[in-house]
């Protein structure tokens, strides 16, 4: 897909997962390097950069937690957890100490990329700052402050906006309702989520041809919101992705 | 010998006050032969305070009669010889009817005691039955002994026995005395007065470890009654612990907590097990389906779709082993919070859609519900389970119909198919764990987990489950009623923009 592939770290201490892997990013255009423990992953993350790293939980040496805290301590590399269906916590958990997204075993590979697409996407547009972004009938004029449905200016409240601008920096990719809490109401509404199921509510009114069926702006129970992947935009495919992510 | 006199004293009171009831009906009522009611205090002495007062009763009751109720009235002496042996045949009775009283007494007294012996008996060796583990056990035979020696009394020194720190300190040194030196008893002072007795539960084995009794502030002939009244109990109690063939209970308790460790790693490991072949299988299956090299082969492509439903309903099975686990274990614990109903639905639909393909589903959702609280995970496991079941039992093409609305105090998930529906008796059956009515075993396999499932989540989460359906191939309707919760769920208007 991209002049120079991008790369992919996948730390499973399973080879078959490792395996399927390996063939599913190689397949997708990435070049694919393995480690099989947390310490290798450290090790490997910082001796050789990847552009986007892939981690399971359940490794034998260390906690998947702490290999993100580590990691996290120096890398901004887009991030996807592979976790087991366990506690919709420990999801929150994981997100709020860095990893980008998550996919609950076992899953699909299209989802698996999708997801690691759009966590490399945030990258590549934090850096570039695009002015507008699409979401199929959706687009957001970031300078303008400015929301349009089918090209129909949408009027959103302050807060409704600033909701939506923050899913939007994180399109295909979830948010947790901590997240969206202390960026849009402040530290001390952490625990709200009321609010914002009720913003939420009114937002899909505002953006959604049918509220109780939203295809843009969708829930991720018990976790969070995810506004789906913005459309890509032309020149996003051309650009080669910077070759490492780590500061 | 006290409390005989207490009881002669009383009798004679009795005794007293009958003559002076005897006397104000002859003075009132002209009734001569009063002396027949002497037999009532007989009658309560024997049977309240034993056969002496009884006889002292007997004897004063003829002496009183003989003065006042016999010619000549107010002498000791009996006019006719008719009169004398009237009074020997009274005195007979009496005595007779005291004795009786006495007896038939006792024997309640004894029925009653054998008849609390046995319930106790009965409730210990229920729980003995119903122990899960040797510290139950060990609680079991601590209260058994306590109530039969009426004292506290500390089971201690078996494996996993009572409670060492509800003996006072000095009274432990002692303990590990009698432990290291067999069949030995000891009573030690405890410091602050009180007698503890120390001994082994039964002299034969150490399975049922030592008692520690406290006796409570006793000396001299008192505590050697004491002592003599504890040791018959424990010996009773060593030889229905035997009887009961205890020791094996202990050992089965032992076997079945480790058996239930096993067993919970096995699941747990298993589920591991499977679990990440699972996940490359899936995720081998997905690549495969979008390989160019199979993109133009219908059936390569129905094949790779083939091994990707059956992953996922193996993972399905998987996953409600695991919840069936959680649930008998007692271990659900709904994380509460505010969820949007409608997302539930979604979620859960998404969920199964794959599942769900070959019905035509329509949604029915109020965009206006008010938000409840629950445990998103939960509440979506128990409807994706009820969706399951609609899938399932419901010819292919024959639609879905699912539903949130509001009714009165609670949320409705409902989901309508058009399939096998229940009759009657396979609705009272339905939602108990592994029931599968012979009509639906018929249709397709399964577990007959679900529903019990989606039960448990949803009363966890404060719910219901009701299952309505016209008859047998008339469709069913599952709901999932959720309360609105009283902790005022907060208005839109309330939240400043």
């Amino acid at each position: 897909m991209t002049e120079i592939p991008s790369s992919v770290l996948v730390v499973d201490d399973e080879i078959q997962i490792r395996r399927f892997l390996r063939t599913g990013f190689e397949l997708d255009g990435f070049t694919v390097m393995e480690a099989e423990t947390g310490a290798e992953a450290l090790r490997s993350a910082t001796l050789k950069p990847s552009d986007l790293v892939i981690l399971d939980l359940g490794l034998p040496d260390m906690e998947g937690a702490d290999v993100l805290e580590r990691l996290r301590a120096w890398s901004s590399v887009p991030l996807i957890v592979l976790s087991v269906r366990a506690s919709e916590t420990e999801k929150v958990r994981l997100l709020e100490l860095g990893a980008d997204d998550y996919v609950v075993k076992p899953f699909g590979m299209a989802e698996l990329l999708a997801r690691a697409h759009s966590a490399m996407r945030r990258q590549l547009r934090s850096s570039r700052g695009e002015p507008v972004v699409k979401f199929g009938p959706l687009s957001i004029d970031f300078t303008a402050r400015a929301v349009f449905i089918n090209d129909q200016r949408v009027t959103l409240t302050p807060k409704e906006y600033r909701l939506l601008q923050i899913l939007a920096q994180h399109s295909g990719n979830v948010v947790t309702h901590q997240f969206l809490l202390r960026e849009v109401w402040g530290n001390d509404h952490v625990e709200d989520t009321h609010y914002l199921r009720i913003f939420v509510r009114k937002l899909r009114r505002k953006i959604e041809a049918d509220p109780t069926q939203p295809c843009i702006l969708l829930t991720e129970l018990g976790v969070g919101y995810r506004l789906v992947s913005s459309d890509p935009v032309p020149s996003a495919q051309t650009a080669a992705a910077p070759k490492s992510l780590a500061q | 010998m006290q409390r005989e006199l207490r009881g002669i004293g009383i009798v004679l009171l009795w005794v007293a006050a009958t003559t002076v009831f005897a006397m104000l009906l002859r003075h009132y009522l002209g009734i001569l032969r009063g002396a027949v009611l002497y037999l009532i205090p007989v009658m309560f002495a024997g049977y309240r305070l034993g056969v002496l007062p009884a006889l002292v009763a007997a004897i004063a009751g003829v002496i009183l009669s003989g003065y006042f109720f016999f010619s000549q009235f107010y002498t000791f002496q009996v006019a006719s010889p008719q009169e004398a042996l009237n009074l020997v045949l009274y005195m007979f009775v009496a005595v007779v009817f005291s004795h009786l009283a006495s007896s038939a007494k006792k024997h309640t007294e004894i029925a009653r005691q054998r008849e609390q012996q046995m319930s106790d008996l009965y409730a210990f060796s229920r729980r003995l039955a119903m122990a899960s583990d040797t510290a139950d056990i060990f609680v079991a035979i601590q209260n058994h002994l306590a109530n039969l020696v009426q004292r506290k009394v500390v089971l201690l020194g078996a494996a996993d026995a009572g409670n060492a720190t509800d003996v006072p300190e000095s009274v432990r040194a002692g303990v590990s005395h009698v432990e290291s030196d067999e069949g030995l008893e000891r009573t030690v002072d405890d410091g602050k007065g009180d007698i503890w007795l120390i001994r082994r539960v039964s002299p034969k084995t150490p399975d049922f470890g030592l008692v520690a009794v406290d006796l409570g502030t006793v000396s001299g002939k008192a505590l050697a009654d004491m002592r003599q009244r504890i040791d018959d109990a424990l010996s009773d109690a060593a030889a229905t612990l035997e009887r009961l063939d205890v020791a094996r209970a202990i050992n089965e308790a032992k076997m079945r907590s480790e058996t239930e460790l096993l067993r919970e790693a096995l699941i747990g490991s298993v589920s591991h097990e499977l679990r990440t072949p699972l996940a490359s299988i899936l995720g081998a299956a997905t690549i495969l389906s979008n390989a160019p090299a199979l993109a133009h082969d219908k059936r390569l492509q129905a094949l790779t779709g083939l091994v990707r439903d059956e992953a996922e309903r193996l993972n399905n099975d998987i996953q409600n082993l695991l919840d069936a686990t959680t649930i008998s274990r007692q271990q659900v614990r709904p994380q509460l919070q505010w969820v949007e109903p409608v997302d539930i639905v979604n979620a859960a639909v998404e969920h199964r859609r794959r599942r769900l393909a070959g019905h035509p589903v329509k949604l029915d959702l109020d965009s206006n519900l008010p938000i409840v609280r629950a445990d998103p995970a939960q509440v979506e496991q128990a409807l994706v389970q009820i969706l399951d079941n609609a899938a399932k039992y419901s010819a292919d093409g024959s639609p879905i119909r699912v539903a949130a609305r509001p009714n009165g105090h609670s949320v409705v998930l409902s989901v309508h198919d058009s399939g096998a529906g229940l009759t009657a008796e396979e609705r009272r059956q339905i939602g108990g764990r592994f029931f599968r009515g012979p009509r639906h075993a018929a249709i397709t396999s399964g577990s007959g987990l679900g529903l019990w499932i989606a039960n448990a989540f949803i009363k966890a989460n404060g719910g219901t489950v009701e299952v309505e359906s016209e008859g047998a191939e008339c469709g069913t309707t599952v709901s999932i009623h959720l309360p609105i919760s009283t902790e005022a769920a907060p208005l839109e208007t309330t939240i400043d923009d």
